[in-house]
């Protein structure tokens, strides 16, 4: 079929305004006015709500593009039987690709509208799908300690979210705190939950 | 690749599926013994529990989180019309 100017245009346009609100909302905050991500865009702030009739709308894409990734990444890793190491690497390796959005969203999370935060929780929740299926394997092998699901899954969620959150005083750049710390976190969470016979290096 | 009608996982191997039958639309852990789909309360209380077990939410919290999740999914829409 083929796809006339009017729709790759259209098309070109709704790309630009995800991209654009992408940055703007990592780099200020979810409450920019949209009128500033028309301006940034590029494109009238008209044509922002033929695409999103609502603020929440928008927001529920972008939340949807980096849960699709996130899910699509670690359902992979926990089908082929990955180990836990290898399943909070490639969580790591999500929340670095998104870390900006990411840290905004856990950071302003309880001022978004209530769709965007529900979608949110759905995100963390599919996480936990992955990492308890992978944990509960580990358990039952008796490479990790029998500890209760929730507090492993928590401690690990707490400690990257701290060091998302106090950015500015884990790093002194604009780099990411995720691949600055990422060895040590990594390191230090495996060494706290493995038994001692399977302590990490 | 189809993915399950119940809770939206993708379903690859045919031991994902209900009673191994690619047929089906739904997956193994939405399908009781038998095979049968579970219903709607079931489906909300299995989840809920899983959202308690894995976060450690507290119980009518993860309930709402749990209905949240089943208003997207097409076997559940029509209870939220």
């Amino acid at each position: 079929m083929r796809v006339s100017t009017r729709q790759t245009q259209k098309s070109n346009t709704r790309k630009k305004i995800i991209e654009t609100a992408y940055r703007i909302f990592s780099e200020k905050g979810f409450s920019v006015p949209t009128s500033i991500i028309a301006k940034e865009a590029g494109v009238s702030h008209g044509s922002i709500f033929v695409h999103f009739p609502t603020l929440n709308d928008l927001l529920i894409c972008l939340l949807s593009d980096f849960g699709d990734n996130m899910g699509a990444s670690l359902h992979m890793l926990a089908k082929k039987c990955y180990s836990v190491e290898n399943l909070l690497k490639e969580h790591l390796n999500v929340l670095e690709e998104y870390e900006a959005f990411y840290s905004r969203l856990i950071l302003e999370k309880n001022r978004l509208p209530d769709e965007a935060k529900s979608t949110f929780v759905i995100i963390q929740s599919t996480v936990a799908f992955h990492f308890s299926s992978v944990i509960d394997r580990e358990i039952e092998k008796g490479t990790v300690k029998k500890l209760p699901i929730h507090i492993l899954f928590n401690t690990w969620l707490g400690l990257v979210h701290y060091y998302l959150l106090n950015k500015e005083f884990f790093s002194d750049s604009n780099g990411s705190v995720i691949r600055r710390y990422r060895a040590e976190l990594l390191s230090t969470y495996l060494n706290l939950i493995k038994k001692e016979s399977e302590v990490y290096e | 690749m189809k993915t399950c009608i119940a809770c939206g996982m993708p379903m690859e191997n045919i031991s994902d599926f209900a009673a191994n039958d690619q047929g089906k639309d739904y997956c193994v852990h939405c399908s009781r013994p038998d095979g049968e789909m579970q219903s709607f309360e079931e489906k909300k209380e299995n989840l809920t529990k899983f959202i308690v077990r894995t976060q450690g939410f507290d119980e009518s919290a993860a309930g709402k989180i749990a209905e949240n999740m089943m208003r997207k999914l097409p076997a559940w829409k029509k209870y939220f019309d």
